[in-house]
């Protein structure tokens, strides 16, 4: 029989009062378990998504947005550049043309509107680069003075395969087909669903452009009408055919991790100086991991709570054991034991006591972690998207008519999307941080029961005779 | 020896400062078995108390072998109370959720005795005392009111203390188990050479002791 023996033996002193200690210190630390795993958790979903989500940069010509502005075109030679800067993970080129009837077979998948054709009247004197007219003999139309306008046909050359997605949409699908081969000049195109649709088109199915013949070898679906009414060809082979040789309209800088993404932007902006236009997505990834810092945070204030609980519980159970055996500890007194022996003694029952409920609390924990975390993110993101409207319209490039595939409002989807469903998992690491709370909260709670002891005169063991 | 010297001991109550020991003086010899006498609140226990090291006085001095325990440290108290008095209560005051052995085993435990050393003690004090047959293996609340304090006799002496006290050892047993313990008492004191202070409320039982003092508003206003 020793301190620790007489510790764990009083801790079952009373069975139905340690057992409802246990449990309800048991929920306490289930609670702080699970917090810990969702607060582990979204730090994990942060950092990827601020690996993956966070870690773009934009660069157009200076003074253009898609096919709004002027000025000149960058150039390959000047991307590559870039493409050397440090943290620099990969440069996504493309150029952006306009088809017209004069040198397309293909007709837009949408129809002009009052939009479409507001945006025709406002676009300058004449005919704007934005503008394709028909005839309306084209149209079948029986007037052949009447011309039409119909929206452009946009075509897309880009050197990498994830040039769709990487422009922002998350949902992108194969409907039929692949993305062809970047890396060729070749007479290959992959097609929206939306234009793919006006045109009969099917893989394997031809259209003309720059009087060329090119094969549909991928039908893609977006999303949305807007970026399923596009064209993607090959980098090199629009630039041959367009006769811009080594022109670019727009890159997408990946780097490593969002962390570096003002250093690069800046290193960027030092490289082409004003020939580009450089943003970068911190605001999007600010405003995709905003609703997940704040389920950390209240995982945080939720885990500290929960420790202060258990170290209250522990304490006022403390409290009332020290009370109810005061003449006990004045009697170990009187017949020679030492506050440090009593205080370990009462401290090792408050272990127990702990450990017991450490080991229904870590089940617990591992039950309600994924609910808890999804719940609490589920409720924040709800609130972010009533007060953080902007997030949702963030646009990446922006500009009338850049083709660009993060339309207002999908990418705080896609975002939200990516920050739902987190799993919580209790690992080692968890449990060891869950652990060491326990024992925080076990001599936390035996504080105050100590000071008591230490309080309690051996004499009190003959005066409360 | 045990030299009591103008022991005064006051409580405040209150605004009031209570007088429960007043300038007491005297001395118990070595192996000598004393009891001490008087109404309820005379200061008997209070006396006790004192002498026990449980309580220090308002003034004077105590000394037990020619150490004054009044003058001593906290730290040195509590080994002087664990290694140098027993104490006797009258509610026995057993942990009661340790065995009869584990509370014998105690006071040794806090003394660094070694472990077998201490339960062989124990099983041996327990065995001069009655406690056999299993019963040493008992809880407390198992064992007879005179089981318990026989029990709490064994435990005093377990560190082989030169002075034991006993605050109303027989008060809550009847009288065949208080005349048990008290000659229980007597026996042990004169085999172990060990000084008795016992408080009692027994005319009969402090008629058998060396001498009696008889306290009286904390003076001392007898000795026999």
């Amino acid at each position: 029989m020793n301190i620790i023996s007489r510790g764990i033996r009083n801790a079952f002193r009373n069975t139905i009062r340690s057992g409802s200690i246990i449990i309800i210190l048991a929920l306490s630390i289930g609670l702080v378990i699970a917090m810990l795993a969702a607060r582990q958790a979204v730090q994990d979903k942060i950092a990827s998504v601020k690996a993956n989500t966070g870690n773009t940069i934009t660069v157009s010509p200076a003074g253009v947005r898609g096919f709004d502005g002027g000025g000149n075109p960058l150039t390959s030679d000047q991307l590559a550049k870039v493409a050397k800067i440090s943290h620099v993970t990969k440069v996504v080129e493309t150029l952006n043309d306009h088809l017209t009837s004069d040198n397309t077979s293909l007709k837009s998948g949408i129809e002009p509107g009052r939009l479409g054709n507001r945006n025709a009247n406002n676009s300058g004197v004449g005919a704007g680069p934005t503008m394709v007219f028909r005839s309306a003999e084209e149209d079948g139309s029986s007037d052949g003075a009447t011309r039409t306008f119909t929206m452009p046909v946009t075509i897309t050359g880009t050197n990498d395969a994830s040039a769709i997605k990487t422009e922002g949409s998350t949902n992108l699908t194969w409907k039929s087909g692949k993305m062809f081969d970047t890396s060729k000049d070749a007479n290959v195109a992959v097609v929206g669903t939306q234009i793919s649709s006006k045109n009969s088109l099917s893989v394997g199915s031809t259209f003309t452009a720059y009087n060329t013949t090119f094969t549909v070898v991928g039908i893609y679906d977006a999303g949305n009408t807007f970026n399923n009414d596009g064209v993607y060809i090959p980098l090199a082979t629009l630039q041959r055919l367009s006769d811009q040789s080594g022109s670019v309209t727009g890159a997408t800088v990946t780097i490593d991790s969002s962390d570096n993404l003002t250093s690069v932007t800046n290193a960027i902006k030092s490289q082409l100086g004003s020939a580009a236009d450089v943003t970068n997505s911190a605001d999007i990834a600010a405003a995709t991991t905003k609703p997940l810092e704040s389920v950390g945070g209240i995982a945080l204030f939720s885990l500290i709570g929960a420790v202060i609980a258990g170290a209250v519980i522990i304490l006022l159970v403390m409290i009332m054991v020290v009370r109810e055996r005061r003449r006990e500890i004045g009697v170990m007194k009187a017949i020679g034991a030492s506050n440090v022996i009593i205080m370990w003694q009462f401290v090792v029952e408050a272990i127990t006591l702990t450990a017991i409920a450490l080991v229904v609390g870590t089940g617990i924990g591992i039950v309600a972690a994924t609910p808890l975390t999804n719940a609490l993110i589920s409720n924040d993101s709800t609130s972010s998207t009533t007060t953080s409207g902007p997030s949702d319209t963030a646009q990446m490039g922006g500009g009338r008519r850049m083709m660009s595939f993060a339309g207002p409002g999908q990418f705080g989807q896609a975002s939200r999307k990516a920050v739902e469903n987190i799993q919580a998992s209790v690992g080692g690491a968890t449990l060891a941080e869950g652990a060491a709370l326990a024992l925080v909260i076990a001599i936390l709670g035996s504080a105050a029961p100590s000071l008591m002891i230490s309080k309690i005169k051996p004499a009190d063991a003959m005066r409360n005779e | 020896m045990l030299v009591v010297k103008d022991v005064t001991k006051q409580f405040k109550q209150g605004d009031d400062i209570v007088t429960a020991l007043n300038k007491l003086s005297f001395t118990v010899n070595d192996g000598e078995f004393v009891s001490i006498v008087g109404k309820s609140g005379a200061g008997k226990s209070t006396l006790l108390g004192v002498l026990g090291a449980l309580d220090t006085p308002t003034s004077g001095s105590i000394e037990i072998s020619d150490t004054d325990i009044a003058k001593l440290s906290d730290h040195k108290l509590i080994s002087y109370r664990n290694t140098s008095i027993g104490f006797v209560f009258q509610s026995y005051n057993l942990i009661p959720n340790l065995t009869a052995v584990e509370n014998v085993m105690l006071p040794m435990e806090f003394a660094h005795v070694p472990p077998k050393e201490r339960r062989d003690r124990a099983v041996q004090l327990l065995e001069e005392v009655g406690i056999v047959d299993g019963r040493e293996q008992r809880k407390p609340g198992k064992l007879s009111g005179g089981e318990q304090q026989r029990v709490s006799i064994a435990r005093a002496l377990a560190n082989q203390p030169k002075l034991i006290l006993a605050d109303k050892p027989t008060g809550n047993l009847d009288s065949e188990n208080g005349k048990m313990i008290f000659d229980l008492l007597h026996k042990l004191s004169r085999s172990e050479n060990t000084t008795v202070v016992v408080v009692t409320h027994d005319l009969d039982i402090a008629g058998k002791t060396d001498r009696t003092f008889t306290l009286s508003d904390g003076k001392l206003v007898s000795k026999k």
